[in-house]
């Protein structure tokens, strides 16, 4: 059992367990990859508002929930919402731009930015964080964006958004103490290393990358009007996602040079797009993000939002062993057959099955699965979403773990 | 002229489809008659993305083309000549504030000739009690894309038994709903595509599906 040995002879185990997984090779058991969601703030009885605004809670109940729940990888992580945005605007500095990927509850209040929502704010202190997004680009402001993506964002763009950019007196102030905010942040952030390894989770230093239409979707247009932009205007969305590429790949690389060998890109507007239209206006400048990095020996975590059946074969574009791929409700058995031998396939448990499944049925669904993906290795288990609802029973979560390593050996 | 229209819907032109449908209008052509061919129309699209052809893209556009001429064409039709087949309270769960989905399911709802009443997103138990209180609808609909919003539409479900709103069918939609989530909830059906869950209000009402 995991208590004889040490947190660092553990931490060693499970990195190599991941490793050879990404590496399409067979470990000693199909790994299991960490995830949290509103049940980590429950468990540990605190409230969503402490869990995006009290560090300490927060790191407690990070520390309880990874400490009850072994996963392979550390799975709990603290209160935050995308901001990539912030992360366009400040591709042009290095040593910056990777601080502001995320808008945490504190920078929310800094910000005043009208993306996001935040316990005990503007919503209930149990609610959990909403990212509402919205529109803060016309059409006819492609031009701006596609002539110089970093200054119409910095410039035009984050001024809309927050209320505290509004001015060029007010946005020194908030600047000055986002900058203060930041380094809070970065000692949670070292607190948390110390937890992770304390409990032998490996390292898995992980940056992050954006697919350059979501860029637009998310936090430009609006998720439904650019789908009906690649319509109306399809020249200009995809110079756009030309021209936003450098600024993502600037960024993303600026996580590389801190020592980051991993980026989890999250993708919104796969499942949308048609393959016509996602082969003309998303994959290729999303491939080219991935390549980059690749290059520079950073690999890819690619969540495959939604539905990605019908965009699989694209897959095969990349180099073997480029990183890996996790999907959400995609047929993993199926993605697995596709991509066998090329890359690393993530996720298969239905979130509602743990939500409202028993562990019965969890550790019976376990056993089927598995058999049909453990073969050749090149596999790693997760839930399809990373995020399990408050009222989750624990002990399903048990169950799951328990079931990978009953059925997971090799 | 019907037939351009039709064509131009299913696809996918949307500068066409308006033209043609205002041509229609100014030429004097019956605002009934065209209600009827764009709702033929959306049929035709919501087929084909259940045969795969189609995509999300051409949902969300479709449903954008159909309000653009429904705007048109309301206006010209008197309250009680719209006929509607059954009356929808929709809402996105509490906690939940995705709402394209909605929208694309009440698009292709109203297109098959139901009435929507759209309470939005984020709403509350009480919040739904009271607009089936208000509207007496023939089905409750409810969008969930959220693992967080599944309990929230659990309690809905019990809700509206505790109010004895046991009336209206309770149908679950959105991408985070499958058969687990629909017993576990206790509504009535569940659908994650809009075709579909179209289809399966009519069979909850009891009206023959025809071609
Ligand atoms: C677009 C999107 C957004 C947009 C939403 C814009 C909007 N106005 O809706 C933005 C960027 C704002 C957003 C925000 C957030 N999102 Co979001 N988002 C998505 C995404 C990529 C697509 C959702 C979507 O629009 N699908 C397309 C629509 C058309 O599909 P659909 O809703 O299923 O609808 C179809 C059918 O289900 C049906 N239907 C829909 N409703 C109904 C109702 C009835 C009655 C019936 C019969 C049928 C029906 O008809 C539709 C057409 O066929 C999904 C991932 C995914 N692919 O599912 C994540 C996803 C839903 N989001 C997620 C999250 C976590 C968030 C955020 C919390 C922020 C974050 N961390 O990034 C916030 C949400 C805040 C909150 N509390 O709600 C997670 C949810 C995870 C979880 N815990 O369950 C998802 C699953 C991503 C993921 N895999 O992690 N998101």
């Amino acid at each position: 059992m995991a208590i004889a040995v040490s947190a660092e002879q553990l931490a060693k185990e499970r990195l190599t367990r991941v490793e050879a997984a990404i590496n399409l090779e067979e470990p000693d058991r199909v790994p299991i990859w960490g995830f949290g969601g509103e049940i980590v703030a429950k468990y540990a009885g605190i409230t969503e508002h402490d869990m995006n605004y009290d560090s300490e809670k927060a790191l407690m109940a990070i520390e309880k929930f990874a400490r009850d729940f072994p996963f392979d990888t550390l799975g709990a992580g603290p209160g935050g919402l995308d901001g990539r945005v912030f992360c366009v605007a400040f591709a042009e500095h290095d040593d910056l731009s990777p601080l502001v990927t995320f808008i945490t509850g504190p920078l929310h209040d800094i910000y005043g930015d009208k993306y996001t929502r935040f316990p005990g704010r503007e919503i209930s202190e149990n609610a959990t964080a909403q990212f509402r997004g919205g529109t803060f680009m016309e059409p006819d402001e492609y031009d701006q964006l596609i002539e110089d993506p970093v200054g119409f964002v910095a410039e035009t763009i984050l001024p809309r958004v927050c209320k505290n950019l509004e001015t060029p007196r007010d946005a020194m102030a908030t600047w000055v103490r986002v900058g203060m905010q930041l380094q809070k942040s970065a000692m949670q952030g070292a607190k948390l290393g110390e937890i992770s390894a304390k409990l032998g989770y490996p390292m898995l230093p992980m940056g992050w990358a954006y697919a350059p239409l979501d860029i637009i979707g998310d936090f430009l247009r609006g998720v439904d009007k650019v789908v009906l932009d690649i319509h109306r205007y399809p020249d200009k969305v995809k110079k756009a996602t030309e021209a936003l590429k450098k600024p993502i790949i600037d960024y993303a690389l600026a996580y590389a040079r801190m020592g980051n060998k991993y980026a989890f890109i999250p993708l919104h507007l796969n499942e949308y797009l048609s393959p016509k239209l996602y082969k003309e206006f998303y994959w290729p400048t999303l491939k080219e993000v991935i390549l980059a990095l690749y290059e520079e020996g950073v690999k890819s975590i690619v969540f495959f939002e939604g539905h990605h059946e019908q965009h699989l074969e694209t897959i095969l574009d990349l180099p073997r062993g480029w990183g890996i791929a996790y999907f959400e409700k995609t047929d993993v058995v199926k993605a697995k057959e596709v991509l066998k031998d090329h890359t690393c396939v993530m996720g298969g448990v239905p979130i509602s099955l743990i939500a409202s499944g028993t562990p019965e049925k969890i550790d019976e669904f376990v056993k089927d699965l598995l058999e049909k993906v453990k073969p050749g290795g090149g596999f790693i288990l997760t839930a399809g979403v990373g995020a399990v609802p408050a009222e989750t029973p624990p002990e399903n979560i048990t169950a799951l773990i328990e079931a990978v390593e009953k059925y997971g050996k090799y | 002229m019907t037939e351009k229209i039709f064509n131009s819907i299913v696809g996918m032109e949307e500068e066409n489809a308006l033209k043609f449908a205002k041509e229609y209008l100014n030429d004097g052509g019956d605002p009934q008659k065209l209600l009827d061919v764009c709702r033929e129309a959306m049929d035709e699209v919501g087929e084909k993305f259940e045969k795969g052809e189609y995509f999300l893209s051409e949902l969300l556009l479709s449903g954008e083309i159909f309000k653009g001429i429904m705007d048109l064409t309301l206006p010209l039709l008197k309250e009680s000549e719209v006929e509607t087949i059954g009356k929808i309270v929709l809402g996105t769960v509490q906690d939940d504030i995705h709402d394209i989905g909605k929208n694309i399911f009440k698009a292709f709802a109203e297109a098959a000739g139901f009435e929507v009443i759209d309470i939005g997103v984020d709403v509350p138990e009480e919040k739904f009690v009271e607009a089936v209180k208000e509207h007496n609808p023939d089905i409750v609909g409810m969008s969930c894309l959220i693992t967080a919003g599944i309990n929230p539409m659990k309690r809905t479900v019990e809700a509206l038994k505790e109010a004895g709103l046991t009336g209206a069918k309770i149908i679950i939609g959105g991408g985070r709903v499958d058969e687990e989530i629909k017993e576990f909830s206790g509504a009535d059906a569940w659908a994650d595509d809009a075709a579909r869950g179209v289809r399966l209000c009519k069979e909850l009402l009891g009206l023959g599906v025809e071609g």
